[in-house]
C-alpha cells in the first residue's frame, strides 16, 4: 500500500544518540536526513551522518534546539516534509506540532490537543480518571503556596511525592516523609521546576511503598488502530533518572501484563493518541497498578521493546506519519528478554556530577546480541550544555539471566578515555544480587548506594602496575632515544659522548 | 633499568623497577615481588599482558598527573614517579590530603544554597555548598575533616568550570 502522505526528507530536531537513531532508520527506507546542530554541535556525530545539515545557533538549547522558528525555518530552507522530534527538547511541546501544521508540514508525533492533556500531569490525571483508568491518589490539581500543600499532605497521609505539574526526567520531584521538611523540599521543587520547565506549579501525590516503575509502549495509527507492545521495567532509578531497563518487567505475569497493556491503550484512545506513546505506571507491593504519566514521545529506552518485538519503532512512527496502518495486535509476538543500560559521561565517584570533556579514545563492545545506540566518537568533546547521555547498551537473549550476563560482557567491553563514565556504576547494578533476582523497586539506587560505588578489585593491582611501569619504561626509553638522535643529528662527535648523555637521560631517576 | 615509586591510592607508596629482557619481554619488580612479563602494545592506551600464563587487557588512560589504568573491571588511579620527580613532591608537600583542599565545580553551574560559613568545622562527606547544573541540584562535599576557608560563594551566583567556591584545611 503506497503511503498517504509520503515523507521523503526527514528534519530530525535533535542531537546525541537519539538523532543519530532515528537518522539510521531514514537511511534504511530511503528517506533523506536533515540535521540541526548548535555552534557546541557542529562537530557532533549526527551531523556528519544527515544528508543535510543546518547551523541553528548559540550552544545553549534555548537558543538553538529548543526555539521552534528555527526549526520550521530550517525545514522549509531545506524542504523537508516532516519534522522528527526524538525525545527532549520540543518533544512534548505542542507548539511544535501546531507551527508545523500552519507551514504545511507533518509531525512525528501525537497531535499537539493530546500532547497539551498529557503535558501537564494535573491535567493528565483528570483525563484518565474520566477514562475509567486508575491514577495514584493525590491533589485534585495545582497547589498554590506551601500552606496549601501542608494541609493537602496531611490529608493523603505522609510520605508524600512532591511533583511539577509540567513534569518529567525527575526534575522538580521530591519525596517528602515528614511535615516539617515540606517546606524546604516545596522550595527547591519549585526552583527545579521554573528552571526545567519555565512552569512553577506543584501538586502532591502519595507515595507508595515500594513503588515499580513498569511503562507500557503503545502506538495509535489514523485508522483507528491501537496497540500495546509489551512493557519496560524502569525502576532502577537514581534521582528520579533512569539507569537500567529491562523487558519483560520480572514482576508481571502475563495476565497483570495484558491488563496494564489494555489499560494502557485506553488512555492513549482517551486523548486521541497517534504515534508511538508510553504509558507509565507505578505498580505496588500490592500489585495494583496506578497511571504515573504518559510519555507522548519516544523513549530513550524503547530499545528494548525493538529487540523483544523484533520491531522497528522509528520505521512504524515515520509509517504512522504517513498515514499507514499499524500491524495487528495478533502480530506482535515478544520473544526472549532484553536488557538495557545507558552510559552517561558523568563520575559516580563525585556524586555523580557531569564530566564533560574530549573523549581520547573509545572501543564499543560487540558481539552476539550487542546493540550500540551512541553519538559519540574519538575525539568528540562532549559538551556541557546538555544531557549527558553517551550511549545506551543493549543485550538481548533468549532468558533474562542470559540477557544480564550478555549486557554484563558488553559493559566490560566499552572502553572510553579521556572523561569519567558511569560504566563501572552500571556493572555493579547488574551484578547486584536484588537485580539479578528481579527483586527490586524504584528504592534500589538509593537502597544499596554504597554498594555500587564499588572498589577495583586489590587483587589486580598488581596488573596494574606492571601494565603502568612497562609504559612508563617504554616512554622514558623512547624520550631518551629522540633525545639522543637529536643530540646524535647535532654533533657527530664521539659514541662514548653518546652513551653519556643517553644513560644520564635514562638513569635520571637514580 | 628503570626505578620509579607508584603513588597509590590511600596515600601508599611502592618501589617499582622495569628491566628490559628481551623483545617485548621485561622483568618487573614491585616491592620484593619479581614478574616476568610478557607486554605488547595495541592501540593507542590498550596493553595486553602475558604474566605467567594468566593474560590481561589493561587499558591506559592518562591524566593530568596519574593514568587511570584498567584491568577486567576494575579502575586504579596509578602515579609513577622517578625519584626526581618523587623528591620535588615531597618538598611540595602534596602526597596526601594534608593541607588546603580545594572544593569547586567541576562544570558551570549556579549556586543554591551554602551550608557553611568560613571557619565553620566540617567532617569528610559533608555538604558544603548546592549547585545546581544541568537543571539538577547537587551537594559539594568536603573531602576531609577540617575548617573551612576561603569561602567564596552566595546564592544565586553563577560559576564557572573549575571555579574554587571554598577550601578545607
Amino acid at each position: 500500500m503506497s503511503p498517504l502522505k509520503p515523507i521523503r526528507k526527514v528534519l530530525v530536531a535533535n542531537r546525541g544518540e537519539i538523532a543519530v537513531r532515528v537518522m539510521r532508520t531514514c537511511q534504511e527506507m530511503g528517506i533523506a536526513t536533515v540535521a540541526v546542530y548548535s555552534d557546541a554541535d557542529r562537530g557532533a556525530l549526527h551531523v556528519r551522518r544527515a544528508d543535510e545539515a543546518v547551523h541553528l545557533g548559540p550552544s545553549p538549547a534555548r537558543e538553538s534546539y529548543l526555539v521552534v522558528d528555527k526549526v520550521i525555518d530550517a525545514a522549509r530552507k531545506t524542504g523537508a516534509d516532516a519534522v522528527h522530534p526524538g525525545y527532549g527538547f520540543l518533544s512534548e511541546r505542542p507548539e511544535l506540532p501546531r507551527a508545523l501544521e500552519k507551514a504545511g508540514l507533518a509531525f512525528v508525533g501525537p497531535p499537539a490537543a493530546a500532547m497539551e492533556v498529557m503535558g501537564v500531569k494535573t491535567s493528565a490525571r483528570a483525563a484518565m480518571q474520566a477514562a475509567g483508568v486508575p491514577v495514584v491518589p493525590g491533589s485534585p490539581g495545582t497547589l498554590d503556596g506551601e500552606a496549601e500543600a501542608l494541609a493537602a499532605a496531611a490529608a493523603l497521609g505522609f510520605p508524600v511525592m512532591i511533583k511539577a505539574a509540567a513534569g518529567g526526567g525527575g526534575k522538580g520531584m521530591k519525596r517528602c516523609e515528614r511535615p516539617e521538611d515540606l517546606g524546604k523540599l516545596w522550595a527547591s521543587a519549585k526552583r527545579e521546576s521554573a528552571a526545567a520547565f519555565g512552569d512553577d506549579r506543584l501538586y502532591l501525590e502519595k507515595a507508595l511503598d515500594r513503588p515499580r516503575h513498569v511503562e507500557v509502549q503503545i502506538f495509535c495509527d489514523d485508522h483507528g488502530g491501537a496497540l500495546w507492545l509489551g512493557e519496560r521495567e524502569c525502576s532502577v532509578q537514581r534521582r528520579h533518572q533512569k539507569v537500567v531497563e529491562e523487558s519483560p518487567s520480572p514482576l508481571l505475569d502475563e495476565p497483570l501484563r495484558q491488563a496494564m497493556g489494555e489499560v494502557a491503550v485506553t488512555a492513549a484512545r482517551a486523548v486521541g493518541y497517534r504515534g508511538a506513546g508510553t504509558v507509565e505506571f507505578l505498580v505496588d507491593a500490592e500489585r495494583r497498578f496506578y497511571f504515573l504519566e504518559m510519555n507522548t514521545r519516544l523513549q530513550v529506552e524503547h530499545p528494548v521493546t525493538e529487540m523483544v518485538t523484533g520491531l522497528d519503532l522509528v520505521r512504524l512512527q515515520l509509517e504512522v506519519a504517513q498515514g499507514l496502518p499499524l500491524p495487528a495486535q495478533g502480530d506482535v509476538v515478544r520473544r526472549g528478554h532484553a536488557v538495557e543500560a545507558r552510559v552517561y559521561a558523568e563520575d559516580p565517584a563525585r556524586g555523580f556530577l557531569p564530566s564533560p570533556g574530549k573523549i581520547t579514545y573509545l572501543r564499543l563492545p560487540g558481539g552476539p546480541g550487542v546493540r550500540e545506540d551512541g553519538g559519540v566518537y574519538t575525539g568528540w568533546v562532549v559538551p556541557p550544555y546538555y544531557d549527558p547521555l553517551l550511549s545506551k547498551l543493549v543485550a538481548w537473549a533468549p532468558t533474562r539471566e542470559q540477557a544480564i550476563a550478555r549486557l554484563r560482557r558488553a559493559l566490560s567491553e566499552y572502553t572510553l578515555h579521556g572523561i569519567a563514565t558511569n560504566v563501572s556504576y552500571l556493572a555493579a547494578v547488574l551484578d547486584h544480587p536484588a537485580f539479578r533476582a528481579g527483586d527490586y523497586d524504584t528504592g534500589f539506587c538509593a537502597r544499596y548506594e554504597k554498594e555500587l560505588l564499588r572498589r577495583p578489585d586489590p587483587s589486580l593491582e598488581e596488573v596494574a602496575l606492571i601494565a603502568a611501569a612497562v609504559e612508563a619504561q617504554k616512554r622514558d626509553q623512547d624520550e631518551a632515544e629522540a633525545f639522543a638522535a637529536r643530540a646524535g643529528a647535532r654533533a657527530e662527535g664521539s659514541a662514548w659522548a653518546r652513551q653519556g648523555r643517553i644513560a644520564a637521560r635514562r638513569g635520571r631517576g637514580r | 633499568m628503570s626505578r620509579y615509586v607508584a603513588l597509590l591510592e590511600g596515600g601508599r607508596e611502592l618501589p617499582v623497577e622495569v628491566t628490559p629482557d628481551g623483545p617485548g619481554i621485561f622483568q618487573v619488580r614491585l616491592g620484593d615481588r619479581v614478574f616476568r612479563v610478557d607486554a605488547f602494545k595495541h592501540d593507542y592506551g590498550t596493553l595486553s599482558l602475558i604474566v605467567d600464563t594468566a593474560s590481561y587487557t589493561a587499558t591506559l588512560d592518562p591524566r593530568a598527573a596519574h593514568v587511570n589504568v584498567r584491568v577486567r573491571d576494575s579502575i586504579f588511579k596509578v602515579e609513577l614517579l622517578d625519584e626526581r620527580r618523587l623528591r620535588m613532591r615531597r618538598a611540595a608537600g602534596r602526597l596526601t590530603v594534608d593541607g588546603r583542599q580545594p572544593v569547586a565545580t567541576r562544570v558551570p553551574a549556579r549556586v543554591v544554597r551554602v551550608h557553611v560559613r568560613d571557619g565553620d568545622a566540617v567532617k569528610e562527606g559533608q555538604p558544603l555548598v548546592t549547585v545546581a547544573a544541568l537543571g539538577m541540584e547537587n551537594d559539594l562535599r568536603s573531602p576531609k575533616d577540617g575548617t573551612v576557608i576561603a569561602l567564596d560563594a552566595a546564592p544565586g551566583q553563577a560559576v564557572g568550570a573549575g571555579a574554587e567556591l571554598c577550601a578545607v584545611e
